[in-house]
This record gives structure tokens, C-alpha cells and sequence, in this order.
């Protein structure tokens, strides 16, 4: 028979400490299986109306509601919970609140990146890549398992200064103005030094290990990753993975 | 007052919101040099914009003969002549050199290598009397992108994210029996670092988005829409016009939980043959497919008034007859497929596999979409508060409003595909007129009235009281669907009305914390606030236009009449701190052009009935060369929200 009810664990985070909280989350009908952000809006319904979290569109194009369930970074409003399941804030940004994180020291890394001037023909097609990397939706699930962003110090939430070091994401950034197709030459060394200085060249040392996964399925190994050290450092990589 | 949890800041221009509008207005007063602060409650640029379906308005995309008057009238006649003729004049001006500006941006629409353009859906949209939409990769994703790159280009911006916008701080002087206000500056409540913020800006410009949150979880739009802009701009003194017109979707999905709200398809996805049916399988409503929006969700409240509705409160959208014809059968299911992919896939995922091959009807219940109604501004984007003389308005020296805060352009209805253009074009100019006030501007020397207007949000942390500010929203939202939702009466706009004075009261029995960092009762407690003072903005203005007339539905009552003067509900603040409702009349269009639109609409529903009376092999036929010519072009984009999603929308305003 089926349960009428779905126990589930919260890990929160108040007064610097984690607390666990189990929730019983109660079924609207018996074979429904919910997603980790009907969860959550039910558990600030009945219980905890200061519970925090974040969620804006419910079908995965904001890019916001991302939380880790069972510790791997998943979009609340379009993962299914089971039985049993914790819930918890990323482990990869700094917690502001219960499941909120601070995110703008990732965005703050890239500021005036694009400083360029486009004053030629728009009438341009951008070629598919371009496309495919522009289906990013900044969820940041990327930063999990990224060698680079572990580098940086992520525990303060008072001030809003860039992380040094770069993820998939910043560098997906990169990548997607490279191939654009009004981006002047001229400006390229100058992106490929951006991606250098955000330590492109980590990836470079663990490319065959590195196990990153894009929330809404982009190829970043592929599309963005090896095409970005091809450009930068040349055959020496070629040479390496052989 | 412990000094630790206020930071002081100044700017030249402060922008609240980093949706498209926000993102334009700040490029706007950023290429003018001067020092803009973007905040936002959202991450950046996470807004409608970037969940919107990427349709755009671009003059002359698809036809070298769309003037400027052309567009602009189309807007005009749609929103059934309540629009400004300034703005929809401002629309179709800038349009081009707006679009263009965001493809400068980084926006990369698909080229149309013939004609050198971008290339615009394959058949023109309805309602727009030139092809000028054009579509684009991942959607409103692509948008979001290129806000995101807008806002982090200059050196000159600096933006905070997880800010709560509270107030426009302002100074009021009395005049003989009129008074000015100028703009100082805003309080803003940083959640993520635990801090209140005073940000001393002589030009202020409102850019937060709508109101459809009211409705929630019955709107497909962001979870912030909590009619912030609007409580913002009457409180700072603004006029309000047309806040009945909101538009609903009429087929959105109205389960699973996980899925109620988001859309499932458009009047025109229930194609030659679908009908909607009431839960005793009686057709409520035939010719979907040439229905109004409008019509369709006041078809379905109707039945759900009467206790017919389906289990989740809606109706039932059945297209089988469409399936099961045999030879359009599977012409069918291909244009169902692909006229509105995303919405299609919703409703396969929230109904199953029957329903999505369509064997079974769809259960759907409209849900709320946008806001015609709003701010209001003149084609300068500087915020209006009117004289005694409504006709002879006054500005508030340094507010602006643009995008879907402002109202005026759009009138009763909106056509697809304008909105993006809408803050494009708005969100700039605001951003220019915002420059030229902060060059023009001297500056204030102290934070005295920002210490005072504190004093009352301070208060609110650390409140004692009984009640939940997230209870008490749930219950605004549930009241706002039941009485100012599609259909309403004025039965049911009264009782909003002392549901209203009853709730604002209880604010004061809401319990809040006395917690600064990430205090999520503190900010329920504010939305709250803002969604109580906009509801009944939209409750007072729909008890003042008392006939139906675009989003407007009310069942009492007639459908507003061809020959009656059109005019603009107006909303403000009287000096007995009540709302006072009044009446905007505007310029009407020729009695000629009017009928020309109701002839042509006769005539679509007469081929329609001809089409459904003849015998099945014949209209079989028939159709299945109509799907050829649709979807032979193998290009069927529909944009929801669109008057191609809904043909009946382009005839049926008046
Ligand atoms: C599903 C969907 C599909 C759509 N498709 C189309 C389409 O194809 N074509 C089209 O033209 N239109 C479409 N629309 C409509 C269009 O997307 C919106 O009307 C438009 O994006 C609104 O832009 P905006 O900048 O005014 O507001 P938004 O983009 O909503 O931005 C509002 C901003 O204000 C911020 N904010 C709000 N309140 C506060 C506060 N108190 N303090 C600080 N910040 C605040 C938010 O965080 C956000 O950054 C669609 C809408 C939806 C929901
Ligand atoms: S690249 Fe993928 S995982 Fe990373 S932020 Fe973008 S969508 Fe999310
Ligand atoms: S709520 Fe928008 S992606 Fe999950």
C-alpha cells in the first residue's frame, strides 16, 4: 500500500550552525510524487513560515531554486523527492539562510568582461554552439566537483567582492562571447587572458578526471572547456591527452 | 539605533529591478556616465524576462511597409482605444533602434539571408496587421543573458542582489491647493548581508515588473511579481491607471501541484474542432479556436459559478475530434506538437501520455499574466500625479516608470510579442530622462527624512503578534482569484473590498523576528503589504469600470458598447489617505475603422459554423489542406500570450 506521507529531512542553517529537521510532508493524493520545492512550499505552509528559500518560475528557466538533495546540486521545482531524502543548501556558495546562498560573487568576477563595442554588421548568424551555450540558465550546479572553484574561500556573506578563481560557468561566459560572431578579433586575446586569470589552466592539469555535470544538460567538457584550452594553450594539450 | 546595520550610499540614478526594463534603463543612464546603482530581489537578471518566451515586436522585420503610424494604431485599436496615443507613438518610434540596441548587446536572433533581416515567425501573428514578431533561441533565456552582460558592462554600475526595495524617499511641498514632490533617494533592505540601506538618487526609476503573484499559484509568471512597482508608485504619490486590465491565460494547467499555473496551450491550440466542456461533458464553448482570451476564461468561470466546473476548478479543453478525424487526424498532432512546444510539453508532462496525444480533455483554468494597467507616465517615462484638473498632470520630479510598471500603452488588451519591446524601448528612455533630472539636480545634503521614513520599517522587526505573514498572503491570494480574478461581479468586488480592510488591520497582529540577516518574515511581511495595496487598486478600479471591456470581465454586466467614449480608469491616493476612482477619457478612433473590425470578425465565425455543419468527409478535407498550408512552412511558432494564440483577440476589442 502506499503511504500517505513522505518523511523528509531539512538541513538548515541558522545562527552559523546546521540544524537537521525531519518534515512529514503529507501527500495530496497517494501516488503523487513531489518535487523538492513542493516540499518546501508545504513545509512554510504548515510549520516553519520563516523557512527560507529561493524559487521564482517552478519550471526550470530561472535558474534560482537550485538546492542539494542527498548532497548533489539539483532544481528544486523539477527534482523529484523519495522517501528519506535531505535537503540542504549548496555546498559550493556561502549560506546566507537555511537553503539560501550568496551567489553574486560568481556574476562579480566577470564585471566589464565584455567591454566591447560592437559597430559592425548584426545582421550575423551565430553559428550552433552559441546557441547551445546560451541555453545556460545560471543555476550554478556546475560548481560542484569544479577544481577551480574549490580554490576559492567561500564563507563570507558581508561583502560582495569577486571570488578569484572561476567555475564552468564564468567560463562558459567566456566561451559564448569568443564564438560570437560580432566579437572584433582584436578582442580575443584579451578574453582568453580573462579565462587565464580565473585559472583556465587548472582544467588544463585535470581535464581527464574533471567531473562536472551542466543542470540543464550542456556539454561544458565539449563545447566549452576544450575548446577554451585549445585556444589558449594550443597542441601542448593535445599532446598531453595523448 | 545600532549604525551598523544602516550603509549610506549615493548615485546619480537608482534603478530597482534587473529584468529587461531595469537592465535598458541602466545602459540608458550608464553610457551618460554617471553613477548607477542597479538592486534587485531577484539574483540579477532572474526577472519574467528571463522566463518569457522570447518573442519580440521589431518594426519592419517582416514587411518594408509597417510605418510608424501603422504600428502605431494596430497597438491602440487592440487595447481597445484606451491607450495614449504619445506612448503607442513612442512604441513604434523606437522600436527598431530598441531592438537593434540588444542585439549590440549580444542578442543573436536567426538571420533571413535574403532579405538581410531577422527572421520573424513564419506566419504573421495575429492581431498584428504587419509580420513583425521575431523569435529566438532558448527564450527568454536569451534575453537573460543579455541583460546580465548589459548590467555587468559598465564600470560605472554597481548592482545588489537579495535587496528588498521599501520606499521612495521623497519631499513634498505645498503649493496654493497643489503640492510638488521631488525624489530623494530609497530605502532598501539588503537580506543577504543584514543591513538597511539609504541610497541618496535624485532620479529614481521603477522597473519592477507586475502583479500576477495576487494569483498565485494561478499565473505562470515569476514568484516575485507581488505589485511591488505599483504600491511603490502610489505610495510615492502616483497615479494609477487601468489596473482592472490584467491578462489571463485561459488554458493553464490546473494540476499536478508541481504544475498548476503554468501553461498548457492557447485558444488557438484547440484548433478547427476542439470545444471546451463543462464536468457534465456539455460543450461551454465552440469556435475556440477564433475566441478571445477573454471569452475563453469567462466561459470557463462561468461554469465553475455555476457548479460545474472541473474537479480543480476549470473546464475541459477537448480536442479529440481533432485526433480522430481521418485524414487531418495526424496533420493535427504534428501542428499540436510544435505551435507552442514548451506549453505542449507542460501539459504531456502535469497530464500524462492520453492526454498528450489528445485522446482525453484537457483540464484547464486560466491563470494570471500580465498587467496592462500601471504606473502612470507620460512618452518620457516621468511619473504622473495628477491636479484636481486629471487632464493637466503634474510630474514627480526624479520618479520614472517603464516596462510592465507602467501603464498607458497597452490599454485593455496587449498583443503578443510587445512586452520585451515595451521595456526596451521604455526601459532606455527612462534611463535617459533619469540622467538628464540627476545632471539638472542639486545635491541634498542629509539623510534626516531617510532616519525618519526608517523609524516605521525598523518597527517592524521584532514585532509580537499571533499571526503569519506567509498565512496571511496564501489567504490574499486565494480571495484575489475568487473575487478579482477573470470574472468578477460586483457582488464579489465588494466583499474584496472588506476583505482589504480586514486584512490591513491584521498587519498588525504579524509576527516578525527581530533577526536582520535573510528575515524572511520581515520580507513576507513587506510583500504583503505591497500586494493589499495593489489588489485594492485593482478592486477599486474594477468597481469603476462597470462594463466588460478587454482583461476586464465582469459578469453582471454588458460588454462596454461600440459607441460609448473609451476611457481610462485612474486610481490615487486622496488627501483623506483613501483611493479615489476616476475617469481618464481618451481620443477615440474612427467610427469607420471600428465597424470595418466587427465586420471582418462576423464573417470568421460564419465560415467557422459553415465548416462545422458540413458533413465529416467533406470538412475532413477541408482541413487537412488548411494544417498543409499552416504547416507547410514548417515553422508554426506560437508565442502564448500572443494574438496568434488567440485570433479571436485581434477583432473582438471594441
Ligand atoms: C511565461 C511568460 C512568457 C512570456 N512571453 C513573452 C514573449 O514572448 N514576448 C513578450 O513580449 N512578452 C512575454 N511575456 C511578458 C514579458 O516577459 C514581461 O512582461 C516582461 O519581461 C516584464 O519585464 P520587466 O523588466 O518590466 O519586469 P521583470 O522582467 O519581471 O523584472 C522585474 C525585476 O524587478 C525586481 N523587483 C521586483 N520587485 C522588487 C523590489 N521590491 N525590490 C527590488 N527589486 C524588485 C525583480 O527581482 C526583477 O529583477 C511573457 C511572460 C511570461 C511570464
Ligand atoms: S552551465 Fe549549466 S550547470 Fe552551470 S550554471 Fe549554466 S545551466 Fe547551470
Ligand atoms: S524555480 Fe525557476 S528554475 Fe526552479
Amino acid at each position: 500500500m502506499q503511504e500517505k506521507y513522505l518523511n523528509i529531512k531539512l538541513k538548515l542553517k541558522r545562527n552559523k550552525e546546521f540544524i537537521l529537521i525531519e518534515y512529514k510532508y503529507k501527500k495530496r493524493s497517494y501516488d503523487e510524487r513531489p518535487m523538492a520545492l513542493d516540499v518546501l512550499l508545504q513545509a512554510q505552509e504548515e510549520k516553519y513560515d520563516d523557512l527560507a528559500f529561493r524559487y521564482g518560475c517552478r519550471a526550470r528557466n530561472c535558474g534560482v531554486c537550485t538546492i542539494d538533495v542527498n548532497d548533489r546540486p539539483k532544481l528544486a521545482c523539477r527534482a523529484r523527492v523519495k522517501e528519506g531524502d535531505i535537503l540542504s543548501a549548496m555546498a559550493t556558495l556561502p549560506v546566507i539562510k537555511d537553503l539560501v546562498v550568496k551567489r553574486d560573487a560568481i556574476t562579480r568576477q566577470l564585471k566589464g568582461y565584455n567591454n566591447i563595442s560592437h559597430k559592425n554588421d548584426l545582421n550575423k548568424d551565430a553559428d550552433n554552439s552559441y546557441h547551445n551555450l546560451t541555453a545556460c540558465i545560471e543555476c550554478y550546479a556546475c560548481l560542484d566537483g569544479c577544481p577551480i572553484h574549490a580554490k576559492n574561500n567561500i564563507v563570507d556573506i558581508q561583502n560582495n567582492v569577486a571570488y578569484k578563481y572561476g567555475n564552468p560557468y564564468s567560463l562558459l561566459k567566456i566561451q559564448r562571447l569568443l564564438i560570437d560572431p560580432l566579437t572584433p578579433e582584436i578582442e580575443k586575446t584579451q578574453l582568453i587572458d580573462k579565462a587565464k586569470s580565473l585559472g583556465l589552466e587548472i582544467y588544463r592539469r585535470e581535464y581527464k578526471n574533471l567531473k562536472i555535470k551542466c543542470g540543464v544538460g550542456i556539454n561544458l567538457k565539449g563545447e566549452v572547456i576544450k575548446p577554451l584550452l585549445d585556444v589558449a594553450f594550443g597542441d601542448e594539450v593535445e599532446k598531453e591527452n595523448q | 539605533m545600532n549604525s551598523n546595520e544602516i550603509e549610506y550610499l549615493e548615485c546619480d540614478v537608482l534603478v530597482i529591478g534587473s529584468g529587461g526594463t531595469g537592465s535598458q534603463a541602466v545602459q540608458g543612464a550608464a553610457e551618460e556616465g554617471l553613477k548607477v546603482i542597479v538592486i534587485s530581489k531577484d539574483p540579477m537578471s532572474s526577472s519574467d524576462t528571463k522566463i518569457c518566451e522570447g518573442v519580440i515586436t521589431v518594426r519592419e522585420s517582416g514587411d518594408t511597409t509597417d510605418t510608424k503610424e501603422i504600428l502605431s494604431e494596430n497597438i491602440k485599436l487592440a487595447g481597445a482605444d484606451l491607450p495614449d496615443n504619445k506612448i503607442t507613438a513612442a512604441f513604434a518610434n523606437d522600436s527598431k533602434s530598441a531592438y537593434d540596441r540588444l542585439r549590440n548587446n549580444g542578442l543573436r536572433p536567426s538571420i533571413n539571408k535574403e532579405k538581410n533581416t531577422p527572421k520573424t515567425l513564419a506566419i504573421a501573428m495575429g492581431g498584428h496587421n504587419k509580420s513583425r514578431s521575431v523569435g529566438h533561441k532558448n527564450s527568454g533565456i536569451a534575453f537573460g543573458h543579455t541583460n546580465w552582460d548589459t548590467i555587468i558592462k559598465y564600470k560605472n554600475v554597481n548592482y545588489y542582489e537579495d535587496c528588498w526595495f521599501l520606499e521612495v524617499v521623497k519631499k513634498e511641498f505645498q503649493k496654493n491647493n497643489n503640492k510638488d514632490i521631488e525624489v530623494l533617494g530609497g530605502l532598501i533592505y539588503d537580506a543577504a548581508r543584514g543591513k538597511i540601506l539609504f541610497i541618496k538618487a535624485p532620479s529614481v526609476i521603477i522597473a519592477s515588473g507586475g502583479l500576477s503573484s495576487l494569483y498565485f499559484p494561478k499565473t505562470d509568471t515569476m514568484r516575485g511579481n507581488t505589485g511591488d512597482s505599483y504600491a511603490l508608485g502610489i505610495q510615492a504619490g502616483a497615479d494609477l491607471i487601468d489596473m482592472e486590465q490584467i491578462q489571463f491565460l485561459p488554458f493553464c494547467l490546473a494540476s499536478p501541484p508541481s504544475y498548476e499555473g503554468l501553461l498548457a496551450g492557447e485558444p488557438s491550440t484547440a484548433s478547427f474542432l476542439g470545444v471546451l466542456r463543462d464536468k457534465n461533458k456539455k460543450i461551454i464553448l465552440d469556435s475556440v479556436y477564433l475566441r478571445t482570451r477573454a471569452e475563453c476564461s469567462e466561459a470557463i468561470m462561468r461554469a465553475v459559478e455555476d457548479g460545474r466546473g472541473s474537479p480543480n476548478g476549470g473546464a475541459f479543453l477537448d480536442m479529440t475530434k481533432n485526433m480522430s478525424a481521418p485524414k487531418s487526424g495526424k496533420y493535427f498532432m504534428k501542428y499540436l506538437k510544435s505551435a507552442l512546444p514548451s506549453a505542449y510539453n507542460n501539459a504531456r508532462q502535469a497530464l500524462g501520455k492520453e492526454a498528450g496525444k489528445a485522446e482525453i480533455p484537457w483540464e484547464v483554468r486560466p491563470s494570471a499574466h500580465y498587467s496592462m494597467g500601471g504606473i502612470r507616465v507620460d512618452e518620457y517615462t516621468r511619473v504622473i500625479h495628477s491636479t484636481e484638473n486629471l487632464y493637466e498632470p503634474k510630474i514627480i520630479k526624479g520618479l520614472f516608470a517603464a516596462g510592465q510598471a507602467m501603464g498607458g500603452l497597452f490599454g485593455a488588451n496587449r498583443l503578443g510579442s510587445t512586452s520585451l519591446t515595451e521595456l526596451a524601448v521604455f526601459g532606455y528612455r527612462a534611463g535617459k530622462s533619469a540622467a538628464k533630472n540627476a545632471n539638472q539636480s542639486t545635491k541634498h545634503n542629509n539623510y534626516d527624512i531617510f532616519h525618519e521614513n526608517y523609524m516605521k520599517f525598523k518597527n517592524i522587526f521584532n514585532k509580537k503578534g499571533k499571526l503569519k505573514a506567509y498565512k496571511l498572503k496564501l489567504d490574499l491570494q486565494k480571495k484575489c482569484w475568487d473575487n478579482i480574478g477573470p470574472a468578477r461581479t460586483e457582488k464579489k468586488l465588494k466583499i474584496m473590498l472588506s476583505f482589504l480592510n480586514k486584512i490591513e488591520k491584521d498587519l498588525k497582529s504579524i509576527n516578525v523576528p527581530n533577526e536582520m540577516i535573510w528575515n524572511q518574515q520581515f520580507i513576507d511581511f513587506i510583500e504583503l503589504k505591497n500586494m493589499i495595496i495593489t489588489a485594492k487598486a485593482v478592486t477599486t478600479a474594477s468597481l469603476k469600470r462597470d462594463k466588460s471591456v478587454g482583461g476586464h470581465v465582469r459578469l453582471d454586466k454588458k460588454t462596454s458598447s461600440l459607441f460609448s467614449k473609451p476611457y481610462s480608469t485612474l486610481i490615487k491616493i486622496n488627501k483623506n489617505n483613501s483611493f479615489g476612482a476616476y475617469k481618464l477619457f481618451r481620443k477615440k478612433t474612427s467610427l469607420k475603422r471600428i465597424i470595418n473590425y466587427k465586420i471582418s470578425e462576423k464573417f470568421r465565425f460564419m465560415k467557422a459554423k459553415i465548416l462545422r455543419s458540413l458533413p465529416e468527409s467533406i470538412s475532413d478535407s477541408i482541413i487537412e489542406n488548411k494544417y498543409k498550408n499552416i504547416l507547410g512552412t514548417n515553422k508554426t511558432i506560437i508565442k502564448p500570450g500572443s494574438i496568434d494564440g488567440a485570433s479571436g483577440d485581434k477583432v473582438n476589442q471594441i
